[in-house]
């Protein structure tokens, strides 16, 4: 199921992980695929794996992070086990979920600075980027800002033009929302909309939130202890209810639920099934309005 | 369902000021809590609704006005009595876990109250079977999941028995499993005849779990009655930053046409509203 | 805390701006050095006067060296209660349990208060006019170890994170019943496991996980690191350090020649 075709950005082969301490597999046999500018949304219960999976994208497994790995990561063109972990972070950006853990500067500033500096820009170079990275962020001029007193989602869009610094081919998210309140959750949102739209990096995204899920990604890729056990597109992936139901950990998009209990009745056709609350009226206006005739 | 309409919680005219701030945190906020009530505060982070909830057990006293719980007024029955009262569940479970077992940790709050060791024992016994974390009694917390630290938490606050709970923000960083676990004990134990305040961004778990919502913002309280009627006030989440669930959206949207209801809270309302319409217009 | 846990104030003076943090860091320590070579109460007040001067001219207010006069004003006490004990030179001026007290002792005493004002208030010049990147970087570039400096940053970054953290552990444990205030200090020492156990274990944690980030963001990605803030050593730092070193000269023939100071045979 391997496709190593240059056209892939990322390719990932029969991925096993066990962490030390871990009495069972983190990664039981992982395998897909993602092609340079798609949208990749990863879902899954606490425990999935989806964390783990992010570390071996980014390198970290196998060099830092220690623990058994077997299978294969080509990111980029590169072997994950092959490079440094320094080499793939010129392709490869990741941010992680606790938005305190990883603002590294006293300043937003400093904090985009950070990972440049580590890679030996040059100080001009570096104040030539920052200013349009915030304003993707809708953060501009706040360069001189404390980071502590920063919003929740303030630091989240600082972790996310951190990563950006690097003009990464692939930009991982690992729960970017999950701590944040709703204006927080809109600000990212708003800034990842903004980041797919105007330009072409990869973005693989690690999330709860369906609606926002299906209405960015392109694919979906659903894991449950270690393994991917479903994927496809939001339409795809949310028609596939039994599997929601069976692993438990996901919620589905409320108007996904409900138009699969009409399909079960057979009040709607399998092809009109939709996660989308504009299709969704749609169909119901249309389904209301025959039973009145 | 309340057995008797009592106040259990007064709010008069409370207004609350931190340290050195000019903008009031509560704002001329008045409220008043029946016992057997399972309340939703919604609203943004700084809207104040964790701060008016500290005033319920003491944590916070009122710059102006005052808070009666049970008929003590806050600034004069101190923390002991309230925290006998008013249970308080903080958002992250690792600010108070710190035992070298799940039953230690329980144990904490109810020795802290004064109880024999007898007493101590039933009662961490009893909380852990309504957590349904028994066999789990003498594990390392640490090792827990976050899911299950949470439900650690709050059982060792349930454990203090009190007849208010308060629990801050009980679904978030929790997937479907763990969100369901824990709002299914906050049912059973406001089944069992205890209030409960939920502080929660998570407008489906309020929808489905709380009866009555709160919403505030800047400090004040822009609304407060019937989840139903709260939820389906567009003009008032939109005050507040708010967005109601996905399935009360498209039934507002689809506003009342074809004798849909507007104001659905989950889905199987919305369902078996349709079911009956359609069944009605096709005469069967 | 202006800026993360550091006391720096932030002000346009030429202190602040011009001056680099090497040159400051010379300075702070030829005061010492100079507090040091005299015991004269009066060369010591006039030197502490002097960079008080120095802290006005970069426009901190005198307000904020109050917490270091009024620590330092302790020992000031203690010096003059204490000294006179062992100072037996001068003129004496009364008796008290049999010892005799005279003026050379309690002048002594006094300078010993000056000399520790003197110290902490050159210091604190020091941390309020440096902030703590330009302090690190200065650090840096005389030799600190790049990991060294690494550790200072992120400890003045995450300190306020930490403390802040430690107070709704406070207010989560006092929540169940937990009593810091009550017993006697063996029971509240026992007590404090509940506040700092947590405390500790996020501090693991959140090191753990800031560790990953960094290794994320490239750290060691190269043997060498930029800067975005840039340092420069200038004329003026120049003619500055070595005015520094021309001053500890003199404050040394000084003190061998016996000028500004009360007790030959003290320090």
């Amino acid at each position: 199921m391997s496709d190593a075709s240059p056209s892939n950005i990322l390719v990932v082969e029969d991925l096993h992980f066990n962490y030390p301490t871990g009495q069972t597999e983190a990664l039981k046999g992982v395998s897909f695929s993602v092609r340079p500018g798609e949208f990749i949304g990863l879902m899954g219960p606490t425990g999935a794996g989806k964390t783990t999976l992010a570390l071996c994208l980014r390198g970290l497994i196998p060099h830092v992070v220690s623990g058994q790995m077997q299978g294969q990561v080509m990111v980029c063109g590169m072997n994950t086990r092959e490079v440094t972990p320094a080499q793939i972070g010129e392709k490869v950006g990741l941010a992680f979920q606790d938005p305190e853990a990883q603002v590294i500067g006293l300043t937003v500033v400093e904090d985009l600075a950070y990972g440049p500096e580590n890679y030996e820009w040059p100080p001009a170079r570096i104040r030539a980027e920052i200013p349009r990275l915030l304003k993707l962020v809708r953060l501009g001029g706040m360069e001189e800002r404390e980071t502590f007193s920063l919003s929740g989602g303030q630091k989240q869009r600082v972790a996310l033009a951190s990563a950006l610094m690097m003009s990464p081919e692939l930009l991982i998210l690992d729960e970017p929302t999950s701590e944040l309140d709703p204006i927080g959750k809109a600000e990212v949102f708003d800034a990842v909309r903004r980041l797919r739209d105007e330009h072409n990096t990869t973005i693989l995204m690690i999330e709860h939130a369906v609606e926002q899920l299906a209405e960015f990604a392109d694919r979906i890729l659903m894991m449950d202890q270690g393994q991917i056990v479903a994927q496809g597109t939001p339409r795809e992936l949310f028609h596939n209810v039994d599997l929601f139901h069976r692993t438990g950990g996901e919620r589905l998009p409320q108007v996904a639920e409900l138009l699969f209990a009409l399909e079960q009745d057979g009040l709607i056709t399998p092809d009109q099934f939709s996660p989308y609350e504009g299709d969704a009226l749609h169909l119901i206006s249309r389904l209301m309005e025959a039973a009145h005739a | 369902m309340p057995e008797a309409a009592s106040p259990v919680i007064q709010v008069r005219d409370v207004t609350y000021l931190y340290e050195g701030t000019q903008a009031a945190a509560l704002d001329h906020v008045s409220l008043t809590l029946q016992r057997g009530e399972f309340i939703a505060f919604v609203g943004q982070n700084g809207a104040g609704k964790t701060t008016l909830a500290k005033t319920f057990n003491g944590i916070l006293l009122p710059t102006r006005g005052e808070v009666i719980v049970e008929g003590h007024e806050t600034r004069a029955a101190g923390l002991d009595m309230l925290a006998r009262i008013v249970g308080y569940v903080y958002q992250n479970p690792d600010h108070q876990i710190f035992s070298n077992t799940v039953r230690e940790e329980v144990a904490f709050g109810p020795r802290n109250l004064g109880l024999t060791p007898e007493e101590v024992n039933k009662t961490v016994l009893h909380a852990l079977e309504l957590v349904d974390m028994q066999k789990d009694a003498d594990t390392y917390p640490f090792l827990l999941g976050r899911g299950q630290r949470q439900k650690l938490a709050v059982a060792s606050v349930i454990a203090m028995g009190s007849p208010v709970l308060v629990v801050d923000e009980p679904t978030t960083g929790l997937d479907l499993q763990g969100s369901l676990s824990i709002m299914e004990l906050l049912r059973q134990w406001n089944a069992d005849g205890r209030t409960i305040i939920i502080i929660t961004h998570d407008m489906q778990v309020v929808a489905e779990y709380a009866r009555r919502t709160v919403v505030m913002a800047q400090g004040r309280v822009l609304a407060d009655g019937p989840t139903r009627a709260v939820l389906t006030d567009q003009a008032v989440l939109a005050q507040a930053f708010l967005k109601a669930p996905q399935i009360t959206r498209l039934a507002q949207s689809l506003n009342g046409r074809f004798g849909l209801p507007r104001d659905v809270l989950t889905v199987k309302e919305f369902y078996a509203a349709m079911k009956e319409r359609l069944n009605q217009r096709s005469g069967g | 805390m202006p800026v993360g846990y550091s006391i720096y104030v932030e002000t346009p003076s030429t202190l602040h701006r011009k001056i680099d943090p090497r040159t400051k860091l010379i300075a702070t320590i030829a005061v010492f050095i100079l507090a040091l070579e005299f015991n004269h109460p009066l060369v010591l007040g006039l030197l502490t006067a002097g960079v008080l001067g120095v802290g006005l001219w970069a426009q901190l207010s005198l307000k904020r060296f109050l917490p270091f006069l009024l620590g330092a004003s302790w020992f000031l006490i203690l010096g003059v209660l204490i000294w006179p004990a062992y100072i037996h030179q001068g003129l004496p001026l009364f008796t008290v349990f049999g010892a005799v007290i005279t003026l050379d002792g309690i002048l002594f005493g006094l300078a010993m208060g000056l000399r520790v004002a003197l110290m902490v208030v050159a210091a604190g010049v020091w941390m309020m006019t440096t902030s703590p990147q330009k302090m690190t970087l200065g650090l840096l570039k005389m030799g600190l170890p790049y990991k060294a400096g690494l550790a200072m940053s992120t400890s003045i970054r995450f300190v306020p994170l930490i403390n802040a953290e430690r107070a709704t552990i406070i207010e989560a444990q006092r929540a169940r019943g937990l009593r810091l205030d009550r017993g006697n200090p063996l029971a509240r020492a026992s007590k404090s496991v509940a506040v700092i156990g947590p405390m500790f274990l996020r501090a693991v944690d959140l090191a753990q996980a800031l560790a990953v980030a960094m290794d994320a963001r490239g750290f060691a990605a190269r043997e060498n690191r930029t800067s975005l803030i840039e340092i420069e050593m200038t004329r003026t730092d120049k003619i500055i350090i070595a005015a520094c070193g021309v001053a500890v000269i003199i404050g040394l023939v000084l003190r061998l020649l016996g000028i500004g100071v009360i007790v030959k045979g003290y320090l």
